[in-house]
C-alpha cells in the first residue's frame, strides 16, 4: 500500500494497459460468438457495422471534447484578468508539469468540482465550479489543478474515447445479433451440426458482453482517476494538498446539479451520487481509499 | 535471400542508432528549455523585487540593512550566468526576501494595503513559479543524466556530444538560521 508517485503511476499504468487489453479480448470474443452463432456472412457484415457506429459517435465527441463538453456542462471560458489568482496558481503547475497553458472555464454551480477535457494537451480545457474557488484554500486548489493537468499530461480523454468506442461497438454488436436471433434470421448455417453447446455459450457471451464492457470500461476510469492522482503528486510533490482536497469534496454532499452520466467520469469527484451506483459500475475509486493512498505517499516525506 | 536479410539487419540497426541518437539530443534540449523557464522566473522575480522594496519603504523607513541585503542579492542574481552561480544567487535572494517579508509583519498599515496585498501575491506565486521549474528542470537533468549513465543510450552520448548536466541545488533556506530582524 505504501507506495510513491513513481510507483503508483507505473502500476496504474500498467492496469489501464491490462484492462484495454481485455477490452480487445472482450471485443475478438464477442466477434468470434457471432462467427460461430451466424457464420461468416452475416458476421463480416455486422462487425464493421458496429465498429463503424461506435466510431463515429465517440469520434465527434473526442475530436470536439474541448467545446462540446462546454456545452453540456454550461462552462463559461475565463481571462486571466477574470480570475488572476486562479491563473497563476494554473501556471504554477503548467510549469511543474511542462505543459503548454490550457484554456480555462468556470462553471455556475453550488458543488464544488472540476474537470479536465480536451483532445490532446494543445486543447486542453480545465474547468472549475464556481463553489470549489471559494471553498479550497491555495494549496488543495493547487492540487486539484494538478489532478486536472495530470488527465491532460496523460490522455485521458483519449483512453476514455478508445474505452468508449470498444464498449459501444459491443453494445451495438450485441444489440444487432440478440434483434436478430429475435426474428430468427441472418443465420447462414442453422442446419450444420454445431456444437449445441458452443451455440449456447456464443449466445451467453453476446448477451453478456455489453454488462462486462461496462465494468470494464467503469475499471479504466477508475484507474486514470488513480493515476491521476500518483501524477498530481509528482507535479506539486504536496500530497496534502491534493489529500485535504479531496477531504473537502468528500465532506460536501451536495453534487453537480445536472448529473448527465455522459459526462460523470470528467469531473475530480463523481457528480452521480454514490450509493446509487454500485463500486463496481463506478466511474471513480471510493475517495476514503484515494484519500488513505495520499496519506501514504505524504508518510513518505518529501520526495524528490 | 541473405541479401534481404542483411539488408533488414542493417535498416533495423540504423533505426536503433538514429532513435537513441534523437532521443539524447531531446533530452539535452529539454534541460536546456527547463533552465530557460528556470531564467524566466527568476528575471519575473527580479522584476517584481524594486517595486516591493519600495512600498515596504514607505512604511518602514528604519530597515535600511534588509533593503540594501536585497538589493544586493537581487544585483548579483540578474548578473549570475550558469548553473552553480544561479542557484546560489538565487538562493541569496530568497532568503533576502524572506528577511523583507519578516520586516512587513511588524508594521500592520503596510500589511493591510492593498498595493502591498497584491504584491505578496504575485511574490508567492513567482516564489512558486521559481520551486516548480527547478523541479521541473531536475527531473530533465535526471532524465538525462541515467540516460547517458545506462546501456543501450549511453553507448551513443560520446556520438550524439551529450554529457550529464549539474542538477539546480539550492540549500534549503528553510533550514537555515531565521534571519536575525532588529525591531
Amino acid at each position: 500500500m505504501t507506495s510513491n508517485f513513481r510507483s503508483a503511476q507505473g502500476a496504474n499504468k500498467r492496469k489501464t494497459y491490462f484492462l484495454l487489453a481485455a477490452m480487445a479480448l472482450l471485443t475478438w470474443l464477442v466477434a468470434y460468438s457471432a462467427l460461430t452463432y451466424f457464420g461468416a456472412g452475416t458476421t463480416s457484415f455486422v462487425l464493421p457495422l458496429a465498429v463503424g457506429i461506435a466510431l463515429v459517435g465517440v469520434w465527434g465527441s473526442y475530436y470536439g471534447s474541448d467545446k462540446l463538453v462546454l456545452t453540456m456542462t454550461g462552462a463559461r471560458v475565463i481571462k486571466r484578468e477574470d480570475n488572476p489568482e486562479l491563473f497563476n496558481l494554473i501556471e504554477e503547475v503548467v510549469i511543474a508539469s511542462g505543459l503548454p497553458m490550457p484554456k480555462v472555464a468556470i462553471v455556475q454551480d453550488s458543488a464544488p468540482n472540476a474537470f479536465a477535457t480536451g483532445r490532446n494537451p494543445e486543447h486542453a480545457l480545465i474547468a472549475f465550479t464556481t463553489r470549489i474557488l471559494e471553498v479550497m484554500d491555495r494549496d488543495e486548489l493547487q492540487g486539484v489543478i494538478a489532478h486536472e493537468m495530470s488527465h491532460v499530461a496523460n490522455r485521458d480523454t483519449l483512453v476514455s474515447a478508445v474505452a468508449a468506442t470498444t464498449a459501444g461497438a459491443i453494445a451495438i454488436l450485441s444489440d444487432f445479433l440478440t434483434r436478430m436471433m429475435w426474428f430468427g434470421g441472418g443465420r447462414d448455417r442453422r442446419d450444420s451440426n454445431q456444437n449445441p453447446l458452443l451455440l449456447v455459450v456464443s449466445l451467453l457471451i453476446m448477451i453478456l458482453a455489453p454488462i462486462a464492457a461496462m465494468l470494464l470500461r467503469s475499471a479504466i476510469s477508475r484507474r486514470r482517476e488513480s493515476l491521476a492522482d500518483a501524477t498530481a503528486v509528482s507535479f506539486t510533490r504536496n500530497p496534502a494538498g491534493l489529500r485535504r482536497a479531496l477531504e473537502t469534496l468528500a465532506a460536501d454532499s451536495t453534487v453537480v446539479r445536472q448529473r448527465s452520466n455522459a459526462v460523470a467520469h470528467i469531473w475530480i469527484e463523481s457528480p452521480l451520487d454514490g450509493k446509487s451506483v454500485s463500486k463496481l459500475f463506478s466511474t471513480h475509486p471510493p475517495i476514503e481509499e484515494r484519500i488513505e493512498t495520499l496519506r501514504a505517499m505524504e508518510s513518505l516525506g518529501p520526495q524528490q | 535471400m541473405e541479401i534481404f536479410v542483411v539488408i533488414g539487419v542493417i535498416a533495423l540497426l540504423a533505426i536503433f542508432i538514429v532513435a537513441q541518437y534523437n532521443r539524447l539530443v531531446r533530452l539535452n534540449i529539454s534541460v536546456d528549455e527547463a533552465f530557460a523557464q528556470i531564467e524566466v522566473q527568476l528575471k519575473r522575480r527580479a522584476d517584481l523585487i524594486p517595486n516591493l522594496v519600495e512600498t515596504v519603504k514607505g512604511y518602514a523607513t528604519h530597515e535600511q540593512a534588509t533593503f540594501d541585503a536585497v538589493v544586493a542579492a537581487r544585483a548579483k542574481a540578474t548578473s549570475a550566468t550558469g548553473v552553480a552561480d544561479v542557484a546560489a544567487a538565487d538562493g541569496m535572494l530568497t532568503q533576502a526576501l524572506r528577511g523583507l517579508l519578516a520586516v512587513a509583519e511588524a508594521y500592520p498599515d503596510l500589511k493591510a494595503s492593498t498595493n502591498f496585498l497584491a504584491l505578496q501575491e504575485e511574490l508567492s506565486t513567482t516564489e512558486n513559479k521559481v520551486a516548480f521549474a527547478r523541479q521541473f528542470y531536475n527531473d530533465n537533468v535526471r532524465a538525462l543524466n541515467e540516460a547517458v549513465a545506462t546501456i543501450p543510450s549511453s553507448l551513443f552520448a560520446g556520438l550524439a556530444k551529450v554529457s550529464a548536466r549539474p542538477f539546480y541545488e539550492v540549500e534549503d533556506p528553510q533550514s537555515r538560521e531565521v534571519p536575525k530582524v532588529n525591531f
